[in-house]
């Protein structure tokens, strides 16, 4: 298990695109990826959750992948955060 | 009359086809064959599916991008596999397919209209709209096939979702009103895009108007005119026709840059009042943020916002402007307005009393609060602060040297900020106006506010209608102190702006050319006819017309010669 915490940066947090990009690119790792924000812990490959859990720029997250390929899915993970989802 | 919010401007006229959402109506059964279930709830979602990649990639097509990928959204929520397993659960446990998928879609529609979020909440919308079409798709029922409505219809429907939007044909289709919705759903974003006229909010529409009735949609005032009369239906199909030809004259300034017809470069940028505004700004082309207020943050609520949230929302606006310039005036809020936390108590007047920069300077702890919130989000773009109500330089040399400190605090706590952030005046009392030479010294930029300005030198309440044709911004005092602000700024050299109205007055604008005005800000709307309002002037035209108008005495005398030689 891989985990890492950061910081959301792009202006509108965690919302559609952000959530379809997120777990569209989680989907092709074989490991468990999870969200953990304000201590829950949300399915990061369903975008459902992920909208669900309202996390808003400024939030403080941290990602945790569990499972074959959990390097490549947590270095992509927060590739994808910290640059904003290129925003 | 009817009436609701105008959020995709123009004018419709048109016959009304009154969608009916209703239920879809099906027999919800228990102890079914899983195994039929679940192949029926696939293909039911693989229709689904199919038909929206079609749609998305025809929106992107036609409409733009954005707007493909809401559908592509749609597409991607129903190809979950949480959802996918969750309604398998359901079915497994031997509920119909139609009652699996209902019971997951109400989760998450509950889920989302729980999240204390705006654009959260619309998501519930997103859910609403798949979960009707599947379940179309799965009892067989049938949808009105909106793409093939009669031309001239104007569709009147509870709420717009976005699937429905999304296959409106824009040439039959001349006018939208729903009872539900604002300026930042989903079907506001879409019929901006596909400009077409659309009054959102329309209390009772779906009852009150009926099938095959004649309205006009006036989405520029949010009014909905039944029963026209002859004579109405010619003047709005002239105001129609106007606008489009207006819209297009103005579309061909998008992406420009703005300069005057002999090349002088000058910024244009928009003034706005929450966060959210910023992407109206963007979508009319400004080239930054003129004026951010912040009052809404501090407006309808019972204690002032901590330092996060305020920090949070001057982020936003920066990140969404990107490497574009955002000015952020200090909160600019006094007497008038009832906020009973502030502690402000009711004056005589209050435009001559403790408001503003005044408060702030008074309420230390308070102020220091927005000012730390700004200084921390200063790291996150292209930000400058500005001060309202200066009439002396020691309230700026006051706000100077607490943003200083708290720079120094900052700084040994190793927070990030801009070590370059600008501070200016706004420039909107007489006494800021005529000391502009002493203020130029100390401020990083001057942003001239023409409506107090106007009101403060002459003496006028323009809501007052005994002196409010006193009120213009042509009166020669007035005239004179602009161009001594934007004379002093040339002369120190620091950049000098205007954010009040004047900055898109077509008849001001050559003045200010003249003067030499660096930077005008605009409602978001109104930036595009600024930009070609100001591509008609060479400096020579008008330097001539400001020698000529500096000379008059009188403010009807050069409001006439401005008529003249303006319009010519």
């Amino acid at each position: 298990m891989v985990s890492k915490k950061m910081t959301v940066v792009n202006s509108q947090g965690f919302h559609m695109r952000p959530a379809m990009t997120f777990s569209n690119a989680m989907a092709k790792y074989p490991c468990h990826v999870i969200i953990k924000y304000k201590g829950i812990e949300t399915d990061g490959k369903s975008i459902m959750n992920i909208i669900a859990s309202g996390i808003k720029c400024g939030s403080e997250i941290e990602i945790i992948c569990d499972g074959e390929r959990e390097n490549e899915a947590l270095k992509e993970a927060a590739e994808m955060i910290e640059s904003g989802f290129g925003e | 009359m009817l009436k609701g919010i105008g959020v995709s401007k123009g004018y419709g006229i048109g016959r009304v086809i009154v969608l009916s959402e209703g239920n879809i109506e099906y027999e919800y059964r228990e102890n079914c064959d899983f195994a039929i279930e679940r192949k029926r709830l696939n293909d039911a979602l693989k229709i689904f599916v199919e038909k929206n990649t079609a749609l998305a990639q025809k929106l992107t097509e036609t409409v733009g991008e954005k707007e493909g990928e809401i559908i592509m959204g749609h597409i991607m929520m129903m190809d979950d596999p949480y959802v996918r397993s969750e309604m398998e659960k359901y079915i497994d446990e031997g509920i119909c397919a139609e009652g699996a998928f209902e019971k997951v879609c109400n989760t998450f529609i509950d889920m989302f209209s729980s999240v204390d979020d705006e654009v959260t909440k619309q998501r519930a919308v997103d859910v609403m709209d798949i979960k009707a079409e599947v379940l179309t798709i799965l009892t067989g029922s049938e949808a009105i096939d909106l793409s093939k409505v009669k031309k001239g219809t104007v569709l009147v429907a509870k709420e717009l979702t976005p699937s429905m939007t999304a296959c409106i044909n824009k040439d039959n289709v001349v006018g939208l009103i729903t009872e539900i919705g604002s300026k930042t759903s989903h079907a506001a974003i879409l019929a901006r895009a596909m400009e077409m006229p659309a009054v959102l909010s329309v209390e009772g529409a779906t009852e009150k108007l009926k099938n095959g009735e004649l309205v006009i949609v006036n989405a520029m005032t949010g009014e909905i005119i039944t029963n026209p009369s002859n004579e109405e239906r010619g003047i709005y199909l002239q105001k129609r026709l106007d606008y489009i030809a207006e819209r297009e004259s103005l579309s061909r300034f998008i992406g420009l840059p703005t300069t005057t017809e002999d090349g002088i470069k000058v910024e244009l940028f928009a003034n706005i009042g929450t966060p959210e505004d910023a992407q109206m700004a963007l979508d009319y082309d400004a080239e930054g943020i003129g004026l951010f207020r912040t009052e809404f943050l501090f407006m309808d609520r019972t204690s002032a916002p901590n330092e996060n949230e305020q920090f949070e929302a001057y982020k936003k606006v920066l990140l969404a402007m990107k490497d574009k310039q955002v000015i952020i005036r200090t909160l600019d809020i006094g007497g008038d307005k009832d906020i009973p936390y502030m502690g402000l108590t009711k004056e005589e007047n209050p435009f001559l009393g403790f408001r503003a920069v005044r408060y702030c300077l008074n309420h230390r702890d308070f102020f220091e609060t927005q000012l730390k919130a700004l200084v921390r989000a200063s790291h996150y773009g292209n930000m400058a602060v500005m001060v309202p109500l200066v009439t002396g330089v020691d309230e700026l040399r006051e706000v100077k040297s607490m943003v200083r400190k708290i720079m120094d605090d900052f700084s040994k706590e190793d927070i990030p900020y801009d070590k370059n952030l600008k501070i200016g005046v706004m420039i909107e009392t007489p006494a800021a106006a005529i000391i502009a030479d002493i203020l130029a010294k100390e401020a990083d930029f001057f942003s001239i506010g023409t409506n107090d300005l106007t009101g403060y030198t002459l003496a006028v309440d323009r809501g007052n209608s005994n002196v409010a044709y006193l009120y213009s911004a042509f009166a020669p005092p007035v005239l004179r102190l602009i161009k001594n602000v934007i004379s002093e700024a040339k002369k120190a050299n620091i950049p000098v702006g205007m954010c009040g109205e004047g900055a898109a007055d077509p008849m001001l604008i050559p003045l200010l050319i003249s003067f030499g005005l660096d930077e005008y800000s605009v409602t978001p709307t109104s930036v595009l006819s600024t930009r070609r309002e100001i591509s008609q002037w060479t400096k020579e035209k008008a330097d001539k017309i400001a020698k000529k108008v500096m000379a008059i005495d009188t403010e009807r005398h050069v409001v006439n010669q401005l008529e003249k030689m303006v319009q010519k």
